[in-house]
C-alpha cells in the first residue's frame, strides 16, 4: 500500500462521524442514484410491457405488476431489422470514423503546442493564443454553421454520406482533442523523447513510438469523448442527411411523427443507442475522470 | 513576444536550447504536426463562419435571390449580386430582427435556459458534490452510476422525460406519484401538473431535462476540485476553530472558486445550444414559449429556406454567446483562476 493511500485509509478512520449524519449522507446518495438510475429502469420495463400495460398503468414491477413480453424487442431485430440495422451502422461507421481522425489529428496538434514554440507574426499569437483559437471553436453555437454547411456539403455532394458526417463531427472534436493531448503531452517528461533522438531517432519517430504508447491514457480519453459526441449528436445529423445515413439520434426523434407515439418501441429502440455507450464508458470510466478533470480542474 | 521569451513554461526544457531554433528538420515537422487541425478549422469553421456573415447580409433564399426573382418577372434587369452569385446586399434582414416577435421569444426563453439551467445545475451539482466528498462506502460506485446520464444522447433522455412529464397518472410514474401524494395528503384536488401544455410549465420540464442529465457532471467535476484541496488546510482551519460553514465559505468555495467558473462556462456555452432536447418534447411550443434560438434557426434555414435571415438570426446568437464567454473569462481573470490558454 503506497503512503497515500494509508493516508486516505487514516482519514477514513479519524472521521467518526455521528449516525444521524451518515444515515443523512447515505439517504442523499441513496435518493440521487435513484433520480439517475430510474429512468433507466422505465425505460428497461417498458420496452417489454404490452401496449395496454403502458397505457393503463402504471406498472412498476415485471411478473408483479405485469407480464414481461419480448414483442418490441422481436420488432426491432425482426420486422424493423434492416432499419436498426442501418441506423445503428451509420451511427458506428460515423463515430468511429470521427473518432479515429479526432484523435490522430488531434495527438498532433496537441503534441505540436506542447513541444514546439510557434508564433504567428501577423496576428501576434504564440501557443498560448493559438491553443485558446482552437478550443474557443468548440463553443461556437453550431447553429451559425447551419446554412454555410447545407450550401456546402450540396456544392460537394457530400449530404447523406458517411465522409459528410464524419467530417462535420471531426471538426467539432478536433478542438477537445487538441485541448486534452496538449495538457496530457505536457505533463509528459521531455527527456525519454530526448535521449531517442541522440539516438538518432527522428522528431516523428520519437512521436510515433515513444510519446504516443506512453500517452495511451489520454488517446482513450480523447477517443471516448469524440465517439460520444459523435454517437449522440442530433443537429448536423437531421441536418446532413435524408435516408442513407441516417443516424440513432434523427431515427428517435422521428419516431414522434411516422408511427404516433408507441413508447414500448421508442424505449426498446432508445436503450439500443444508449445502452453500447454506457457499457463503454463505465468500463473506461477512469479515463473519462481524467479527461473531464484535464481542462478544467487545472484551472 | 520577448516578455514571454523566459518564462514561457514549454521553451524550457531543462536547459536544453530553445526547440525552435532547433535543427531544420524541427522547422519543418512544427508545422507538420499543428497544420492539419488549423487548415480542418479554418476549411469547417472559420470559412464558414466569415460566408455566413456574408450571407446575412444577403437576400439568400433556397433556390435563389427574391429580389432578382421579382425583378426578373417584372421584367428588369437586376444589377450585380453579391460576390456575383446573383444576391442582392442588403441590410433588410438586420432590420427584420428587430420586430420579429417570435425571434424576441426565443431569445428570452434561450437566456432563461441558460441562467437558469446553469443556477440550477451548478448549486445541486455543488452539494451533492460536498456530499459525496464525506468519506463513504461505495463512492467509485456513484461516481460511475454518475457518468450514466451524461453519456446518453438528449434525444433519448427527451423522450424518457416525455414518459415522465405526461400528466396522465396512468402514464406517467411522476403523475401516478404526484396523485398518491395529493391523496395521502388529504388533498382536494390532485396535483396534476400540465408539463408539456402550459406556457409556464412546458420551460420547467426542459429545464429539468437538461438538469436530469448535467448535474452528474457538474458534480463529478467540482468533486474532482474538492478532493485536490489538501487536507492539512481543513485541519489548520479545524484547529482555529472554524465550523463547517465557515469552513466552506471561507476555504472550500475560494479554492473552488476557478474550476467553478469554468464548469460554469461550458455548461453555459453548451445550454446556448440547446436543440434536441426542445424539438422531441415541445417542438418549440405552446406558441413560441419553449422554442430556442438554435431551434428557430434551424426553422428559419430548413424550413422556410430563408438563408440570408437565418444567417442573421445566428449572428444574434453568436453575439450573445460572445457575450456572456467575455464576462467570464473577464471574471475569470480578474480574479486570477481562468487558464485560458
Amino acid at each position: 500500500m503506497t503512503d497515500k493511500a494509508k493516508a486516505k485509509r487514516r482519514s477514513w478512520r479519524s472521521s467518526r462521524r455521528p449516525l444521524w449524519q451518515s444515515a443523512l449522507l447515505y439517504a442523499i446518495v441513496l435518493f440521487w442514484c435513484f433520480i439517475v438510475l430510474f429512468p433507466f429502469y422505465w425505460l428497461g420495463t417498458t420496452s417489454v410491457k404490452r401496449p395496454i400495460d403502458v397505457s393503463r398503468g402504471p406498472k412498476y414491477i415485471p411478473y408483479r405488476d405485469f407480464q414481461p413480453i419480448p414483442d418490441h424487442w422481436d420488432e426491432m431485430f425482426g420486422s424493423q431489422r434492416e432499419s436498426t440495422e442501418r441506423h445503428f451502422r451509420n451511427s458506428l461507421v460515423s463515430a468511429v470514423g470521427s473518432t479515429i481522425l479526432s484523435v490522430i489529428i488531434g495527438a498532433m496538434a496537441g503534441y505540436g503546442l506542447s513541444r514546439f514554440r510557434y508564433f504567428w507574426g501577423r496576428l501576434g499569437w504564440d501557443n498560448d493564443n493559438i491553443a485558446f483559437w482552437i478550443i474557443s471553436q468548440r463553443f461556437l453555437p453550431p447553429a451559425i454553421f447551419i446554412v454555410p454547411f447545407l450550401l456546402l456539403y450540396n456544392f460537394f455532394g457530400l449530404v447523406d454520406t458517411y465522409p459528410g458526417l464524419i467530417l462535420a463531427y471531426t471538426m467539432f472534436n478536433i478542438p477537445f482533442a487538441v485541448w486534452i493531448m496538449r495538457d496530457f503531452f505536457d505533463g509528459l517528461p521531455v527527456d525519454l523523447e530526448e535521449s531517442a533522438r541522440v539516438d538518432g531517432a527522428t522528431r516523428w519517430q520519437a512521436f510515433m513510438r515513444i510519446v504516443l504508447p506512453l500517452s495511451a491514457p489520454g488517446l482513450v480519453a480523447v477517443a471516448i469523448f469524440s465517439f460520444i459526441f459523435a454517437w449522440n449528436e442530433y443537429l448536423f445529423a437531421l441536418m446532413l442527411t435524408n435516408y442513407q445515413a441516417i443516424t440513432m439520434p434523427v431515427l428517435i426523434a422521428g419516431q414522434n411523427n411516422t408511427r404516433g407515439i408507441e413508447w414500448w418501441f421508442i424505449s426498446a429502440l432508445t436503450l439500443m443507442a444508449v445502452v453500447p455507450v454506457i457499457i463503454m464508458g463505465l468500463l473506461l470510466e477512469r479515463f473519462i475522470t481524467r479527461g473531464l478533470t484535464a481542462g478544467a480542474v487545472k484551472g | 513576444m520577448t516578455r514571454r521569451d523566459d518564462s514561457h513554461p514549454r521553451a524550457d526544457f531543462g536547459g536544453v536550447k530553445r526547440i525552435d531554433r532547433g535543427p531544420a528538420e524541427d522547422r519543418v515537422m512544427k508545422r507538420v504536426f499543428l497544420s492539419p487541425a488549423v487548415l480542418i478549422l479554418l476549411a469547417l469553421s472559420i470559412f464558414p463562419l466569415l460566408w455566413s456573415l456574408g450571407i446575412s447580409f444577403t437576400d439568400m433564399q433556397r433556390g435563389g435571390s427574391t429580389i432578382a426573382r421579382q425583378a426578373a418577372s417584372a421584367g428588369i434587369e437586376s444589377g450585380v449580386g453579391f460576390l456575383g452569385l446573383g444576391f442582392e446586399i442588403t441590410g433588410r434582414n438586420y432590420e427584420r430582427l428587430l420586430d420579429d416577435t417570435r425571434l424576441h421569444s426565443t431569445v428570452r426563453n434561450t437566456m432563461i435556459y441558460v441562467f437558469f439551467g446553469v443556477f440550477i445545475q451548478y448549486s445541486i451539482g455543488l452539494g451533492l458534490a460536498t456530499v459525496l466528498n464525506q468519506p463513504f462506502r461505495g463512492r467509485n460506485i456513484v461516481r460511475v452510476i454518475f457518468l450514466m446520464p451524461m453519456m446518453m444522447t438528449p434525444v433519448a433522455a427527451a423522450y424518457t422525460g416525455r414518459m415522465f412529464f405526461d400528466s396522465n397518472p396512468l402514464r406517467s410514474p411522476l403523475a401516478h406519484f404526484l396523485r398518491e401524494l395529493s391523496k395521502a395528503l388529504g388533498l382536494e384536488n390532485n396535483i396534476s401538473i400540465p408539463w408539456f401544455t402550459d406556457l409556464g410549465w412546458a420551460p420547467v420540464a426542459i429545464l429539468i431535462i437538461d438538469a436530469w442529465q448535467w448535474i452528474p457532471f457538474m458534480t463529478l467535476i467540482l468533486l474532482a476540485g474538492m478532493q485536490a484541496i489538501p487536507e492539512d488546510i481543513y485541519e489548520a482551519a479545524r484547529v482555529d476553530g472554524a465550523n463547517v460553514a465557515q469552513i466552506f465559505a471561507r476555504i472550500t468555495l475560494p479554492i473552488l472558486l476557478p474550476i467553478s467558473l469554468t464548469v460554469i462556462l461550458i455548461r453555459g456555452l453548451e445550454i446556448f445550444k440547446i436543440i434536441d432536447v426542445v424539438v422531441v418534447t415541445t417542438g418549440g411550443g405552446p406558441g413560441s414559449a419553449t422554442e430556442s434560438l438554435t431551434l428557430y434557426i434551424f426553422e428559419q434555414a430548413l424550413s422556410n429556406g430563408n438563408y440570408g435571415y437565418a444567417s442573421a438570426i445566428a449572428y444574434v446568437l453568436l453575439v450573445l454567446v460572445i457575450i456572456f464567454a467575455t464576462i467570464f473569462l473577464a471574471t475569470g481573470r480578474r480574479l486570477g483562476g481562468l487558464r485560458t490558454g
